[in-house]
């Protein structure tokens, strides 16, 4: 392990004001008033005032956001607001970032462009991207916590999640003409009726699943954008740029741990190490960690979990190659892990795929 | 409401002046240093607050049973203190016993009148929310509504579906669905923004409801598809409703502006009421499919 001195790395706090205000929320805010929601009762205890809202660079943080997505889901019963959002995000003008996935080239440079400036609209998801056979495959993960009982129906980071990927469906349904390729997979599920759902994200969904992931066909990955244009794609790029002196990239703290660990495998790291390199000390990482509601060995576990279902998924593994690949001591405690996170033996999952 | 009560409110003023004419008959004026005004002040305002029950009871109750107990009871009230407040001005010669005997009995019956009415009109509700489950099933619920449209929402029809089909069934009756289905609405979304989209789904609602009959229940399935339960329709009658709907859309604004709607009525032959909703959406689908090859150019 090295020993070079580490700068405390600034990371995203749930409370820093690093969204604009007008990457989303006076959206938002647009389409519930329009459904009869209270602007007043929205935007209560937010920590948004009203008179900000029209300013070009008024700022909210995650917290607020997360306040507001709740606001919205008390006085509105109205499943279909996060596909709105996505879908009216995309087509927002204001927007650099958004303009610039319109102009792209194919989907592989404006996902790639979505990527690098993710902290622009949406900082509380990771993506985690990677190849399968005949697949790119997009997991969203969370790089902070958001409050709120998980799988819950409707919380925050379910909305947001839904936005996120009926912005991305929406933008590929635009520019090839239709959604084909595209599959996604939701850890949700509470939606009752599939057709409510699939009526606005239009491609095929499955719920229930380990991730939220979007599995992109390689046949569309480059296939070339219909509004691809390379100079307005370059001046939106460069406003994306220009944006970033005002909001500064940062990540988040489960973010850093989950790369940290993905990094370091089959090796897993201890808390100690992981607290070092980000420049602090064991127990107030555990602190802050608890703050967010989860613990280290559960991140730890995730790291493991993603993983073993990724290598099953693209290949042929044997028990043993993906215990040494993990950092289990033996087949045994892997089976026993794969179990506990499943509910099935490697060997089953192997044939269901 | 006027023409209702209109006996009843005459019947108290009547009440109210032959108490007065009796007053006068029986007593005397009191001399002006006798009168107290705070006595007055206070007894005056029961009297108002009384006659503002009279009031409200009369202007929101149908007529009845219940109506005419709570409304003798609160006018016998309003009677008692109306004595109480003549007494204020008049005096009566100490033999003369029949005012206060009218006083000390008029206030007690009144309430008891009153109760009588009130557990009347408690179990009257009763019976009315009994009645309205019976109707809406659980469904009497503000979140079962789509806020944007104000129709109601898919969970709607699953509730609704089944119950009409086996009630039009075990009475020989023909039930119909109508299925509509806007044509292409994420375009038209994205070419007019949402805030269109959103104009277009209120404008299209309020079509349905108000040439829809009253009968027919309207629902937002999903984001751009409703479904309509035809009770008691005919597949020709309601064919006839699709295409009047169809031409109403037309007409909502200029071609450009306004996407082209899908429509498909169904008679259900079916016993189950998912199995109806899948053939009503196969149907669509393929009545799309049709007007997509229609539209495309022949080479």
């Amino acid at each position: 392990m090295s020993h070079q001195r580490v700068q405390p790395k600034v990371l995203l706090q749930p409370h820093d004001k690093m969204l604009l205000l007008q990457h989303g929320t006076t959206d938002l805010l647009a389409l519930a008033q329009r459904r009869g929601a209270s602007l007043h009762k929205l935007l209560s205890g937010t920590g948004i005032f009203e008179q900000d809202l029209h300013k070009p660079l008024g700022r909210l943080s995650h917290q607020d956001w997360c306040k507001l997505i709740h606001n919205c889901q008390q006085q509105l019963s109205s499943p279909e607001i996060p596909f709105l959002l996505g879908m009216a995000l995309l087509q927002n003008n204001y927007i650099a970032l958004c303009q610039s996935l319109l102009f792209a080239a194919d989907l592989q440079q404006a996902m790639r462009q979505l990527c690098q400036f993710r902290h622009q609209l949406c900082p509380a998801f990771f993506p985690v991207i990677y190849q399968e056979q005949h697949h790119i495959v997009l997991e969203l993960k969370p790089a902070l916590s958001m409050d709120g009982a998980a799988g819950k129906s409707g919380h925050p980071p379910h909305f947001m999640v839904c936005m996120l990927f009926a912005l991305i469906v929406d933008l590929v349904k635009q520019q090839l003409g239709s959604s084909q390729g595209l599959t996604l997979q939701l850890q949700h599920s509470e939606l009752s009726k599939p057709r409510h759902f699939s009526a606005w994200l239009d491609c095929e969904v499955s719920l229930e699943q380990p991730v939220n992931a979007l599995r992109i066909h390689l046949g569309i990955w480059r296939q070339r954008f219909s509004q691809h244009h390379a100079d307005k794609y370059q001046a939106a790029r460069r406003t994306c740029l220009q944006l970033n002196t005002i909001i500064e990239r940062r990540s988040g703290l489960l973010e850093q741990i989950y790369r940290m660990q993905r990094r370091a495998l089959p090796q897993m790291l201890t808390l100690e190490q992981v607290a070092t390199q980000l420049g602090t000390n064991s127990s107030a990482l555990r602190r802050q960690l608890s703050l967010q509601h989860t613990s280290f060995a559960k991140l730890a576990d995730e790291v493991r979990q993603d993983t073993a279902r990724r290598l099953l998924q693209s290949a042929q593994y044997s028990n043993r190659q993906l215990a040494n690949r993990l950092g289990y001591s033996d087949e045994h405690n892997f089976r026993r892990a794969f179990k506990r996170w499943t509910g099935i033996l490697p060997s089953h999952f192997r044939d269901i795929f | 409401m006027w023409k209702q009560h209109q006996r009843k409110l005459l019947f108290s003023l009547f009440v109210l002046w032959c108490h007065l004419l009796l007053a006068f008959q029986l007593g005397d004026l009191k001399p002006g240093i006798d009168i107290d005004l705070i006595d007055i002040l206070g007894e005056g305002t029961t009297l108002m607050v009384c006659c503002g029950w009279l009031w409200l009871i009369l202007s929101s109750r149908p007529s009845g049973r219940v109506t005419e107990l709570l409304y003798f009871g609160s006018l016998l009230l309003v009677y008692s203190y109306f004595l109480d407040l003549t007494d204020e001005f008049i005096q009566y010669a100490d033999h003369i016993r029949l005012m206060s005997w009218l006083e000390s009995f008029s206030a007690p019956v009144g309430m008891i009148v009153l109760t009588f009415g009130l557990i009347g009109w408690h179990q009257e509700q009763r019976a009315i929310d009994r009645q309205l489950r019976g109707r809406e099933l659980f469904l009497r619920d503000h979140r079962l509504i789509d806020p944007l449209t104000q129709l109601y929402g898919h969970e709607y029809l699953h509730a609704v579906l089944p119950r009409e089909l086996a009630m039009h069934q075990s009475e020989h009756k023909p039930l119909s669905l109508l299925v509509l289905d806007i044509d292409q609405f994420a375009a038209f979304n994205r070419q007019q923004g949402i805030a269109a989209g959103d104009h277009f789904l209120g404008q299209l609602s309020e079509l349905l409801i108000s040439q829809l009959r009253y009968s027919d229940v309207i629902c937002r399935y999903s984001g751009d598809c409703f479904v309509a339960i035809l009770p008691e329709t005919t597949e020709a009658q309601a064919s006839v409703l699709a295409i009047h709907l169809q031409q109403h859309v037309h007409h909502l604004g200029k071609k450009a502006e306004v996407p082209t709607v899908t429509l498909v009525a169904m008679q259900i032959q079916q016993m189950s009421a998912l199995g109806a909703l899948e053939q009503a959406f196969a149907t669509l689908a393929k009545a799309k499919t049709a007007a997509n090859l229609q539209l495309q150019p022949t080479c």
